[in-house]
């Protein structure tokens, strides 16, 4: 196990490498004047000039990925260019509060999903598992924002239920503050509920169909001892990496929906620096979030090893 | 090797041929079996309607989507089905003409993302070893890049590139195509990977090595007719994924500029009035977007289940 995790481990942190690396050959080989655009095309040559030395735009590239690779070893990730204070300072507490946002809906998918995705392979074939399918696929490929827009409308300003803008004032009860933070929640819930459904469905019917659970079967155990001890022990495992796949893709995805309810998280973050050019914050942004996707899905392979040893054993073939 | 004795007694002509009919017959059967499902008629029946509004676009419209009047802000009635939005638009007609947007964009940007996924996943499939090991650690690498997040660092500096501008002919159009293109390849490459090293060591293509064909023809005449069952699953895949991107960029404002009426950038023109209790801008567009994704993922499910069958 712990040669397994080492590997893995290692792994990862050279993939972790070779993300940074292409997000500073994006950054850096789209030839843009960046220095004049972000200071507009009135401003004196001078200090566009004066702006280029101050960070250090005119270093030889090689200089310049040093300095990114350097910042990010050292946890300092540099400064931003338009408010001139550290990157980190700047998207520390946002990103917090976009955790908090994920956190919720994951809490709020992950069990619903897998009991579905139970349901639909126990009722394989029915109406009821048709209907479970061709939910998770409608929802899953619509895009968050635009769940959550409709979200909105019905339930914030039409019904109004719960609030349809989710900055909640400061000092609100963690309780008061589900209020806010419901409807958005839902939308990035509503979407992912799709994706787990169907990979707990699949792996549900591959672990019904195998051979220990026909000896299970036969040696006398009901439909429901199956089913708990037996089916969806082994259906978990395929589920665990498409949640964890999804935590980091709720990270993408959370973007559009912040944006949706007005909420102060790393999209407001985001696109100020989109408006701003302001390329240290969109860079770290970029990077941090590349970062949880591949520490959530490191950690997924070590549970599954952890409870299937036959995973082990695939990667040290390879 | 009684596959290789075999085709020595034909020529390789008449073997392709045979293959090509085969093809086809397989084609007919495939297209039999989607057109039982009711997913795929749905799911064409909606793709189709939007297909026609993006081609008919003004011609269908009862209203100009673009000239703006006085009546702002009206709620859907019988003048103005889905009502007007706050600079007094037609909103019907912009819904209706908004499709031309994604669908000049999504769709181009699923098949040149799928067309360079294919290219790099063959590569790395057929020629394994080291090339495979480090593409397969870049495409990995990509994979855990969040695909909104890139696209809206790469559109935001891109915007101010001259190359660019003319390498895409200073349409931003194109430029998201591109991008979303981009980000698509690694995520192709992977799929299309798996389903060359599949078939890499079977008798046909050893036997195509042995008649010494080059790898090129290999690839291309031998291996890729026999993996175009995932690849076209895939691209169908794609464009849903696709018409998801660009939506999510225009919403965010990186994608398609104004006053194109665009649906992503439509719901994200209607928000800040959708607090005062004015909710249809937002609400149909957001409805056009979801039957949009909804009508190909359908489509793309059918022919998942047919060719996996």
């Amino acid at each position: 196990m712990l040669r397994y995790i080492l590997k893995r481990v290692a792994l990862s942190l050279i993939t972790l490498w070779l993300l940074v690396t292409i997000v500073f050959l994006m950054v850096s080989l789209l030839p843009s004047d960046i220095a004049r655009n972000i200071l507009g095309n009135t401003a004196p040559e001078a200090s566009v000039i004066a702006f280029r030395e101050e960070f250090g735009l005119t270093d030889p590239l090689l200089q310049q990925y040093g300095r990114l690779m350097k910042s990010l070893v050292t946890f300092d990730f540099g400064q931003s260019w338009s408010t001139k204070r550290p990157v980190w300072g700047m998207i520390s507490a946002p990103l917090l509060r976009s955790t908090k946002l994920a956190a919720l809906a994951l809490i709020l998918t992950t069990p619903i999903s897998i009991a579905a995705g139970l349901i639909a392979a126990k009722y394989r074939d029915t109406r009821i598992d048709r209907a479970i399918v061709l939910t998770g696929l409608a929802t899953s490929s619509i895009p968050e924002f635009v769940t959550g827009a409709l979200l909105a409308v019905v339930f914030g300003v039409q019904l109004g239920w719960f609030e349809s803008v989710a900055t909640f004032p400061p000092g609100t009860s963690l309780i008061g503050q589900l209020d806010y933070l419901l409807l958005p929640a839902s939308a990035m819930a509503i979407v992912y509920f799709g994706y787990i459904a169907r990979m707990m469905r699949s792996g549900t019917i591959r672990a019904l169909e195998s051979d220990y659970t026909r000896t299970a079967t036969m040696k006398g155990l009901t439909g429901g001892q199956v089913m708990w001890r037996h089916a969806l022990r082994n259906s978990l495992a395929p589920t665990i990496t498409v949640v964890s796949v999804q935590i980091g893709y709720l990270f993408g995805g959370i973007v559009g929906v912040e944006l949706v309810y007005n909420y102060p998280g790393l999209s407001r973050v985001i696109l100020d620096a989109v408006k701003d050019l302001d390329l240290p914050v969109l860079q770290v942004a970029v990077i941090i979030v590349g970062a949880i996707y591949m520490i959530t899905t490191l950690l997924a392979d070590l549970v599954i090893a952890w409870l299937n040893p036959r995973a082990r054993l695939e990667l040290g073939q390879q | 090797m009684s596959e290789a004795s075999a085709s020595s007694a034909t020529t390789s002509a008449t073997v392709l041929e045979q293959a090509d009919a085969e093809r086809k017959q397989a084609r007919r059967e495939s297209w039999r079996l989607l057109r039982r499902r009711p997913g795929f008629i749905i799911g064409m029946v909606i793709v189709v309607f939007w297909l026609v509004c993006a081609i008919l676009e003004k011609r269908i419209t009862p209203y100009d989507p673009f000239t703006y009047t006085t009546k702002a802000k009206l709620a859907p009635s019988a003048d103005h089905w889905f009502g007007t939005d706050k600079i007094g638009r037609d909103i019907f007609s912009r819904v209706l003409a908004g499709a031309r947007d994604v669908l000049v964009v999504a769709p181009p940007a699923a098949v040149l993302g799928v067309s360079l996924g294919t290219f790099v996943g063959m590569t790395m499939g057929y020629f394994r070893g080291r090339v495979d090991l480090v593409l397969s650690r870049i495409v990995e690498a990509f994979l855990a890049l969040p695909v909104v997040l890139v696209g809206l660092l790469v559109l935001s500096l891109a915007g101010t590139s001259s190359v660019l501008a003319a390498i895409t002919f200073d349409s931003r159009k194109v430029l998201v195509i591109y991008v979303v293109a981009l980000l698509f390849t690694p995520i192709v490459a992977r799929t299309v990977r798996a389903a060359v090293i599949a078939e890499r060591d079977l008798d046909y293509v050893t036997s195509a090595r042995l008649r010494g064909e080059s790898a090129t023809f290999i690839m291309t005449r031998e291996v890729l007719p026999n993996i175009a069952a995932p690849i076209v699953v895939e691209l169908t895949v794609r464009i849903g994924y696709a018409i998801f991107t660009v939506s999510t960029l225009s919403f965010l404002g990186v994608g398609v500029q104004r006053p194109s009426p665009d649906w992503g950038l439509a719901i994200s023109e209607g928000r800040d009035v959708l607090q005062a209790g004015i909710w249809w801008p937002v609400t149909f567009p957001a409805l056009a977007i979801a039957t949009l994704v909804i009508g190909v993922n359908l489509v793309a499910d059918s022919i998942q289940a047919v060719y996996e069958r």
